[in-house]
């Protein structure tokens, strides 16, 4: 070939090579990134004060006369928007009128119980006041004027019913009087579409401010805080202005999202202007601030990680492998001295070798399988402990898993230690076993401090093995080694594709990963330290 | 680090224990939340990895409540029996299995043998329903979800599916898949249908509360919790397994997305 | 050493009243002492004899009864994977292909990649951008195998089916394109040892004869170092074949054959996926859960395999190398 080509040969794959180191490069940030980017806003946001609020109420945390100071303006900016939709609902929440004519008859249903009137009189009493009430229900809910009209006089054909008086049951007899002129001056036929439009607006207001202030306390922890973080409340409030809509451009073709100002949606209504105020006024009325969260990494979540960090997964993965490591690091280092010291060539050291390599490369969810079939359902009976997930059975099978690492890194720190070293303290009389103890083992203990490291965070990044020993994805804290815990690495499987809510928050499921990856790195980052400086220090002797 | 050794013996708090299904899997959670607010010294734990595994623990005696999304089937029960256990169930809420494709899918109703063709490979295409020219990918729960059961008993009529339907393991992960695919078609319990997927009317009936608790709905049924039996009146268990009849718990339901069994 | 520097505990030999060398009658204690001292450690060590030899006897305790009642044959050949039906059928032909697939296109992926790099970074680099990269290459190696996973549910899924217009993200390119991320590292760091291990005899013996640095590799180093790169390849494809939380959320869980059988963008579900996703909720001792551990001792005898292949190339390449 002539030598031209032969050189632009080489060139061309000095580039093709160094392509590819690109590419690692690329790999590597493509992967990192991402996570990085999101997980860190899981520690670093903009908080609002509901976040705060949310603090205190969860945690105790924070000043609660500040608290209460801090949402003077944030509510003063509210009710303005909150006076509007009441004025408006007036006649057209048909659903909260229905509601309220149910709360009434329950309540005259537990008075009549309370009295001592006799049982038929009871039933009947109910009776009349559940028609009342149906017959309110199909007046609230009508289009048709005649009918809620008929509905109303039957309604009202019991007003002067002397056993309804003093009762609760007046309440419904306001009721439909208040209605009755209520509904005067509305438009019957719109109602309907302006109602099911405003429970939309009012659903997504209530995420975005939380309960309104008439409201009862919501009874699940989620739904008593409005939008905790400035970035969701953006989400929100997007969803607010504007209305959304699939609809069919062209036939047979997937249907494209529309967008419509919900403005629009209320016009010719009071409630036409509110949107555009609410999105200028969003920042007063829920006072973003920097927070810096470093509470993240202690704080225990509510379930579904809506609220709250990953303080009891880390909790779990550092038992997990602390455990993991006392077990293996005996096994690993004895076993380690004794190929090193003592192990001659013969079949049985050859065996053992032949099995350490063999054990380094079963699969990860074989080790699980065993601590199954093992750990769990053989090893726990046997001390009279419950043959369920736990972190004795998990752990143990960590420490099977990491046994040949261990094994590895001992032995080739061992070896490193110089022969001088020996042979000296030999030389001064000291036994073999006396100058392993006192001499080898010390000078090996930096690079056996590295295995150890390498060890944990291969450990604490393992999910597999711990799927059905010992790891659950929501939990109370584990009491005691017989009890199952969240971890890290099980925690992120179950963000990213097990949890409901996970969706709802992102930074929190990229959160979790991120910590993971973090505590892997910088353990790594400590053993490359430590080797660096272990080589440094027996290359120069 | 003491406590680590500690044996399960000595422990203050009362625990609860809770295995199950996904799809009651919420319900449970949100119980277990507001139990465990008004009560600091109890401790409940929720499992949610299938109606099969709750039953298999229960009668292992490893849980106290098992939470399905079906019935318990005969082996189960027989099973539990001859290990002195006696299931007993309690209907929390009644729900839907909703079948869900992306909301820019025109589609807006099947037919059962439609659906059913779906899964059984005949149909693969979007465009042979009246749809877009999109593949169709097809999402089931794995084959120990009761809500895999219910589909496959009412829907399917226990044939078996063809074996490029894409399996995940857990309600959410049904939805997100649908939610992020074009093409797919999947189902999951009512709780889980939101705005980003829409959810289709089935022999044109639509999945609401009225259909499903009247049993219209081709593809309703019961969530339960399966007890050890009946439980002691005013213990914890108890509490737990009755909170659907009161009015907290009601609102827990139907805030979740289920249908509850009383019209409160 | 002179007598300054003499232990004061340590007396000069001729001083001690004990001779230097007893015979075993004369000190048995220092005599049982040591022998008991090794068998000790000998002991010990054997704990990871214990442990294969336990791994493997629960395996198969829990799968042979499985495996007697159900034709093996059947078993191997059959793509039917209804554990949970009303007629079961447990055939493992679509798992094995999967796994077959995603390890095949991986390694597809990362052997080009991998060695070129390792080409890279012995030969054509110097020592600091070696020291930026080494780093780089262990950063990839650590993270852990859920993090992958999560990358390619969360970023690399919803990726496919905008970007490329997949019908579905979750599949066998997806799954194997990660898979190869995480085999890279271990080929990079095997096959730039055994690449380093070539004398360097033979690289200036080849620049002296006129030959370019492309043609000194192809030609001669890298069909010398050929058994190091075979194994660092064959330690690749044991950690793709193992791999199972990527798998598990990132390639589809779909039991089939993919038809055609080039299209990667189907789903599939290997053999690692199988076992973590059914695992948790089958009931103990059912014929489920004893295929699963079936399955289970399948990957157990294939990795054993494959390791022992890798032991063959390592040692071939010891023995070629020189170099410990």
């Amino acid at each position: 070939m002539r030598t031209i080509i032969r050189g632009i040969l080489n060139n061309v794959f000095t580039a093709v090579a160094g392509t590819s180191v690109v590419c690692l490069c690329m790999v590597l940030v493509a992967v990192l990134g991402p996570m990085i980017w999101r997980g860190g806003s899981a520690v670093f946001f903009k908080g609002t004060v509901e976040f705060r609020k949310m603090q205190l109420a969860l945690f105790g945390r924070g000043n609660e006369a500040k608290i209460e100071a801090e949402q003077k303006r944030p509510e003063d900016a509210r009710r303005f928007v909150y006076d509007a939709i009441e004025k408006f609902k007036g006649g057209i929440d048909t659903e909260a009128l229905s509601d309220k004519a149910r709360q009434i008859y329950r309540q005259f249903g537990s008075e009549l119980r309370q009295t001592d009137m006799p049982g038929e009189e009871v039933a009947e009493l109910r009776s009349i006041t559940r028609d009342i009430r149906k017959r309110l229900e199909i007046a609230f809910a009508s289009q048709n004027r005649d009918e809620i009209n008929k509905a109303l006089t039957y309604v009202n054909s019991f007003r002067d019913d002397s056993r309804f008086k003093n009762s609760s049951a007046e309440g419904l007899f306001q009721l439909a009087e208040e209605y009755a002129t209520a509904i005067q001056g509305i438009n019957l036929a719109e109602r309907n579409e302006y109602r099911k439009e405003l429970a939309e607006v009012e659903q997504i207001l209530t995420r975005l401010l939380g309960p309104a202030p008439a409201t009862p306390t919501p009874a699940l922890m989620m739904d008593r805080f409005g939008a905790t973080r400035w970035d969701q409340a953006q989400k929100l409030l997007n969803r607010l202005v504007w209305h959304e809509q699939w609809a069919q451009q062209e036939p047979n073709e997937p249907m494209v999202k529309m967008r419509t100002p919900r403005s629009q949606r209320f016009a010719g209504t009071e409630l036409e202007g509110l949107f555009d105020i609410i999105e200028q006024q969003l920042p007063e009325m829920l006072a973003p601030k920097l927070t810096f969260y470093w509470r993240y990494f202690i704080d225990d979540s509510t379930p579904g990680h809506y609220f709250g960090g990953v303080g009891p997964e880390i909790l779990g993965t550092l038992l997990l492998t602390v455990l993991a490591m006392l077990f293996v690091v005996p096994f690993g280092v004895i076993s380690a001295a004794y190929l090193v010291e003592c192990a001659s060539d013969n079949l049985a050291v050859r065996t053992i070798r032949m099995c350490i390599n063999t054990l380094a490369g079963v699969p990860s969810i074989v080790f699980g399988m065993f601590g199954l079939a093992f750990f769990v359902l053989f090893f726990l009976p046997i001390f009279g402990v419950p043959s369920k997930g736990c972190i004795l059975a998990a752990s143990l099978t960590l420490a099977v898993l990491t046994l040949p690492v261990m094994i590895r890194a001992s032995e080739e720190a061992i070896r490193a230690v110089p022969q001088t070293y020996k042979e000296a303290s030999l030389a001064l009389g000291a036994s073999g076993f006396r100058t392993f103890v006192t001499v080898t083992l010390p000078a090996a203990l930096p690079g056996i401090l590295t295995g150890v490291i390498l060890s944990l965070s291969r450990v604490a990044g393992e999910t597999a093995p711990v799927l059905f020993t010992g790891a659950v994805a929501l939990g109370p804290m584990p009491k005691s080694i017989f009890d199952p815990t969240r971890t890290l690495s099980y925690g992120s499987y179950d963000m990213a594709v097990g949890d409901r809510l996970a969706a709802m928050v992102p930074h929190n499921q990229f959160g979790m990963v991120v910590t993971l990856v973090g505590l892997i790195l910088c353990l790594n980052t400590l053993a490359i330290i430590l080797r660096f400086r272990v080589s440094k220090k027996l290359a120069g002797q | 680090m003491a406590f680590l050794l500690a044996l399960p013996a000595v422990c203050a708090a009362e625990t609860l224990q809770i295995e199950g299904s996904t799809t009651v899997g919420p319900i449970a959670d949100a119980f277990a939340e507001y139990f465990m607010r008004s009560n600091p010294d109890l401790e409940i734990t929720v499992k949610k990895t299938g109606s099969g595994d709750g039953a298999a623990a229960l009668m292992d005696n490893r849980c106290d409540i098992a939470t399905m999304s079906r019935f318990m089937k005969d082996k189960e029960f027989k099973g539990a029996v001859e290990k002195g256990i006696f299931p007993v169930a309690h209907v929390v809420a009644m729900d839907g299995v909703c079948i869900i494709v992306h909301p820019s899918n025109p589609v807006k109703e099947l037919t059962t043998e439609q659906i059913r063709d779906i899964y059984m490979g005949k149909i693969t295409n979007w465009s042979q329903l009246g749809g877009p020219d999109m593949a169709i990918v097809a999402i089931s729960r794995d084959t120990s979800s009761g809500t895999y059961e219910t589909f496959h008993e009412k829907v399917m009529n226990k044939e078996d599916m063809a074996g490029n339907v894409e399996y995940v393991n857990s309600n959410p992960q049904a939805h997100a898949r649908v939610k992020t695919t074009m093409g797919a078609i999947g189902y999951v319990g009512l709780g889980f249908v939101d705005i980003n997927v829409r959810a289709l009317k089935i022999d044109d009936i639509q999945p609401t509360r009225q259909t499903i608790s009247s049993g219209t709905y081709p593809v309703a049924r019961p969530l339960f919790m399966f007890t050890n039996g009946y439980p002691k009146l005013g213990s914890t268990v108890y509490k737990f397994c009755t909170f659907h009849l009161s009015e907290r718990g009601q609102e827990i339901i139907e805030a979740k997305g289920f249908v509850p069994v009383t019209a409160y | 050493m002179g007598q300054g520097s003499v232990n004061d505990a340590l007396m000069p030999a001729a001083e001690s009243h004990r001779p230097l060398a007893l015979t075993p009658t004369e000190d048995i204690r220092g005599f049982l002492a040591f022998h008991l001292g090794r068998t000790f450690l000998f002991v010990i060590t054997c704990t990871s004899v214990l442990a294969v030899f336990l791994i493997f006897l629960f395996v198969i305790k829990e799968a042979f009864p499985f495996l007697t009642e159900f034709s093996i044959v059947e078993f191997l050949t059959s793509a039917e994977w209804y554990p949970e039906s009303e007629n079961p059928r447990y055939g493992v032909l679509a798992l094995l292909t999967g796994s077959a697939y995603v390890t095949i296109v991986a390694l597809v992926f990362s052997v080009p990649v991998g060695v070129l790099a390792a080409v890279f970074l012995s030969d054509i680099v110097g020592l600091r951008i070696r020291s930026v990269v080494k780093p780089i290459v262990e950063i990839l190696a650590a993270i852990p195998s859920v993090a992958y996973g999560f990358f390619a549910v969360m970023v690399l899924a919803p990726w496919m089916q905008t970007k490329l217009g997949f019908s579905t993200g979750t599949n066998a390119l997806n799954a194997s394109l990660v898979l190869a991320v995480m085999a890279l590292p271990t080929i990079i760091s095997v096959s730039e040892d055994s690449l380093s291990a070539v004398g360097r005899e033979l690289r200036e013996a080849s620049y002296g004869l006129g030959a370019t640095r492309f043609e000194t590799i192809f030609k001669v180093l890298i069909p010398a170092a050929h058994s190091g790169i075979i194994a660092a390849v064959v330690l690749g494809m044991m950690r793709a074949i193992g791999e199972t939380m990527v798998v598990w959320m990132a390639s589809g869980n779909a039991t089939q054959i993919p038809s055609p059988w080039w299209d990667l963008s189907q789903s599939v579900r290997t053999m690692t996926a199988t076992i973590a996703g059914d695992m948790g909720e089958t009931e103990k001792g059912s014929p489920h859960y004893r295929a699963l551990f079936a399955v289970g001792m399948l990957l157990l005898i294939m990795t054993f395999c494959l390791n022992l292949v890798s032991e063959y190339f390592l040692t071939r390449a010891k023995r070629a190398g020189g170099k410990s």
